[in-house]
């Protein structure tokens, strides 16, 4: 039974750090780090404004290109 | 007296007189105030909460119309659409100080209808701009960015920069893919060989190999992809390259690996497939890393296009685009100003620097019925032209069509480590063959014989070998980049360090470029802070020159309002104070005013009359750069042959050939200079040309190297592909010197990887190599390398 506990402990340590990884890679594709300064800067431009204006933001995003029919 | 206090907006500090009082706040101009109330009324104050002290721009207001930016032609050059049928722009924002500089901007431009997404880039200031065409303009947007106290210009964002990003980002998801594998996978290679040595039931080993099969097979696949694909192509030219290697060496552990965790006999290698892969990928990803990362010369046209130009139509100045302009067009010019097309004078008179061109380090007068060459800079002159090429056939188009071609033309450098894998690829194949051949014949099973045989590939698998070039490069550019030296590509290092020919520009590169002052007679007392405010005044180099020679001799000279003072164009100048008449100039400016000189020297001499009496002689010349002889010594020394070619006359070509001791060609135009550099190549000699101006560009690309003075022009700067950021020649020496270290390291590096298999390979054709041996001396090779590296580079530092 041993054996068991250690196969199940692997394939769930596996399975956390494939979730991470696989976080790190969908941040990368997405850009985030592409820009290593503004990335640190990052940082500075936290309050809950810019929470909100960065929701805003999408929204609009999301409205324009539902509405936005170029011919 | 009051004191200073600093703008609300901009933090600069003035003087309290003269600052606006607006309420508690003070600004120092209307900009300033106008950007503030902005900022308020926007509810984005918060911006100088986090600008904290920066002192940023003050807000101007000369900018050309925005409407330009909704014509047709601009959009058809500048604005993509991308899939969802947005408009896209890429702009560089000129005034970004500070973080908050970027936040305010993206805020700002957020705030706008219609814009989509606005992203600034802190370390460039290179924006892309998404937006609805229908709901707001590009017009807008740039008067937005313009209102808030900064400017924008549009740029192509050439194809080729992308692209080096996309392949980098590229490497990034299949390195991390890989290093988190092979971290994973080691963990568990530890309990492997923990039980090899102190034994370990099959059931427990089958769980671990399940385990180290499941994190390898992303690397092979996902990580591995491109030696994969490297192997194709290898196949399909019919090259053995290092790709098929590393890909049938990892493929056949794999699969063996994978038929031995089925069979539950034996030791599965799992942990020598990734970390074949993760090293070698790392060894590729420092190659990608140094390669030339954007696309300069697709960009030279660009900078030109932004110009507006001054045109006489129906007797009116109105300004016109560059391409607009046609044969026959009036264009005028005023001082200061870059001549853009070829034409004639027609009206006015003055002097144009056309050294970038033709390497003449004397300015040259031109009046009514000389020709004007596209590139020159106006020093003096105001004059009007008629235009007689259009832009697309002017000399500076001509140069850079010329330069694009031989751009493309110039050769893929072939690295030795490439040369070196191709034979060692195809051996370790074949010996791999063999010793399976051997074991098989010799009564063994096929296991056993498969194993001995895939070890072989495992232990020769080429980490160290793809390590070695990218590790040396990398430490050869980082000993050059603290110097000031700037090596666009790695592989250049290599390239440069075989050369046998060198060829000179002289302007700007052997000597300073400008007029220096070599000698100063004094023939009476005068006032130096008269000739200081007269020299001041002037744009021409002469006077420029003597100005920084009174600066360094005195630095406290105060400047002086005359009652007049006026330019005579080719001559000098004229100035009254106190009712005394001061002339400086050349001997004309004197005989015209019947001065009687008795002076003669081969510099360019400056001459200085109060009252019409002279008082002092300056003899200024274009002075040879520090060191420029010992290094012409040493460059004889390493047995590199030298030239000089120079666009400039003979006698002041034989001046500095003779004061340093270098063979010379003069005159020579920039289409001689690339020709006698294609011969050179032709009869396979390897050239570096070193320049600066716009006229050596064409010989810069058709170079093996172009070496490039930082202060030299855009042109010449984009083509190069090594740029000396100090100018200086020892910085050049250096650069012959970090190649040659650089090549060295190179070679020691292949040498150590090499020895290191030909002791490892013998020992895995016979059978002694273990999966704990394999991998620890794999790891132990790459550490060679590196450390060696390390080594060269600590020895510089010193």
């Amino acid at each position: 039974m041993d054996n068991w506990v250690i196969a199940m402990m692997l394939g769930a340590s596996i399975f956390l750090g494939a979730i991470a990884l696989s976080a790190f890679l969908w941040a990368l594709k997405n850009g985030q780090f592409d820009d290593e300064e503004k990335f640190l800067n990052a940082a500075k431009f936290d309050s809950e404004e810019d929470l909100n204006d960065a929701v805003q933001k999408e929204l609009k995003k999301e409205k324009l290109k539902k509405e936005y029919k170029p011919e | 007296m009051s004191k200073n206090i600093a703008c609300t907006h901009c933090h600069l500090e003035f003087n309290e007189d003269v600052m606006i009082k607006d309420g508690e706040h003070y600004f120092c101009c209307n900009g300033c105030q106008g950007v503030y109330h902005l900022l308020n009324e926007e509810g984005l104050d918060s911006f100088y909460e986090k600008a904290g002290n920066t002192k940023l721009t003050p807000q101007t207001s000369q900018y050309e119309d925005s409407s330009n930016f909704n014509s047709p032609a601009f959009y058809d050059k500048f604005v993509t659409i991308d899939k969802d049928g947005f408009s896209k722009v890429s702009l560089v924002i000129e005034g970004i100080h500070c973080s908050a500089c970027v936040w305010l901007n993206e805020k700002a431009l957020h705030k706008m209808d219609g814009v989509i997404e606005a992203d600034i880039n802190f370390t460039n200031n290179k924006a892309t701009i998404l937006w609805a065409d229908d709901v707001v303009k590009l017009s807008q947007i740039i008067d937005m960015i313009r209102a808030i106290g900064y400017n924008a210009f549009p740029y192509d964002a050439s194809v080729q920069e992308s692209y080096a990003n996309k392949e980098r980002k590229d490497y990034y998801l299949r390195m991390s893919v890989a290093i988190f594998s092979t971290m994973n996978i080691m963990w568990i290679a530890v309990a492997q060989y923990a039980g090899y040595f102190s034994g370990i039931t099959q059931d427990m080993k089958t769980i671990l190999n399940i385990a180290e099969g499941v994190l390898a097979t992303p690397v092979l696949f996902y990580s591995g992809w491109i030696f994969f694909r490297g192997a194709y192509y290898g196949l399909k030219t019919k090259v053995v390259n290092m790709d098929i290697l590393v890909a049938t060496g990892a493929l056949l552990t794999y699969l063996y690996s994978i038929y031995i965790t089925i069979v539950e006999s034996g030791e599965a290698y799992f942990d020598s497939v990734s970390m074949i892969i993760t090293f070698v990928l790392v060894g590729k990803f420092l190659e990608v890393l140094s390669k030339k990362n954007a696309a300069d010369a697709l960009d030279i046209m660009g900078k030109h296009i932004q110009s507006e130009i001054n045109v006489i139509k129906d007797n009116q100045l109105v300004s016109c685009k560059l391409d607009d302009i046609k044969v026959g067009d009036i264009v005028v010019v005023s001082s200061g100003e870059k001549v853009l097309l070829d034409g004639e004078v027609i009206k006015g008179s003055g002097t144009f620097d056309e050294s970038s061109l033709t390497g003449e380090s004397e300015p040259i007068y031109k009046k009514v019925g000389d020709k004007l060459i596209s590139g020159t800079v106006s020093i003096d002159a105001d004059v009007q032209f008629r235009v007689t090429k259009d832009f697309k056939h002017s000399t500076l188009s001509t140069i850079v069509t010329l330069l694009e071609s031989a751009i493309n033309k110039k050769p893929k450098i072939q690295q030795m480590a490439n040369k070196l894998s191709e034979y060692f690829s195809s051996t370790i194949l074949i010996l791999s063959l063999l010793t399976f051949l051997g074991w098989w014949f010799w009564p063994h099973s096929f296991e056993i014989s498969f194993m001995v045989a895939v070890s072989v590939i495992v232990i020769a698998c080429p980490c160290a070998l793809a390590l070695a070039t990218p590790v040396a490069t990398l430490v050869g550019l980082s000993l050059g980049a603290k110097r000031g030296i700037l090596f666009k590509e790695a592989a250049q290092l290599e390239t440069m360090a075989k050369v046998d020919t060198l060829v000179l520009d002289k302007t700007g590169t052997l000597t300073v470029g400008k007029p220096e002052v070599v000698k100063e007679h004094i023939l009476e007392d005068f006032e130096k802070e008269i000739l200081f405010s007269m020299v001041k005044n002037s744009k021409h180099p002469i006077s420029k020159g003597i100005l920084r020679y009174l600066k360094e001799n005195d630095d406290g000279l105060k400047d002086i309002i005359f009652d007049e003072f006026s330019q005579v164009p080719a001559q000098g100048m004229k100035a009254i104070y106190n009712g005394v008449e001061f002339l400086g100039g050349n001997k004309l400016l004197m005989k015209n005013s019947d001065i009687e000189v008795e002076f003669s020297s081969d510099n360019s001499i400056f001459y200085f009359s109060v009252d019409n009496k002279i008082v002092a002689i300056y003899e200024l010349n274009d002075k040879i750069k520090e060191g420029a002889k010992e290094f012409i010594e040493f460059i004889k020394s390493k047995n590199i042959d030298a030239i000089m070619l120079t666009g400039d006359n003979a006698k002041s070509a034989l001046r500095v050939a003779n004061e340093i001791g270098i063979d010379y060609l003069y005159e020579q135009s920039p289409q001689d200079k690339a020709n006698y550099i294609s011969n050179l190549r032709e009869n396979s000699k390897t050239v570096v040309m070193v320049g600066d101006g716009v006229n050596d560009a064409l010989a810069l690309a058709t170079a093996d190297i172009g070496i490039v003075m930082g202060s030299g022009s855009d042109i010449a700067v984009d083509v190069g592909d090594v740029v000396l950021l100090n100018n200086s020649l020892k910085s050049l020496s250096d650069a012959f010197k970090i190649s040659k270290t650089t090549l060295g390291l190179i070679k020691q590096n292949l040498l150590i990887s090499l020895i290191y298999n030909a002791i490892t390979v013998p020992l895995a054709m016979a059978g002694y190599v273990i999966p704990l041996v394999a991998a620890i001396s794999m790891s132990l090779s790459s550490f060679l390398v590196v450390g060696n590296s390390m080594r060269i580079k600590y020895k510089w530092s010193k």
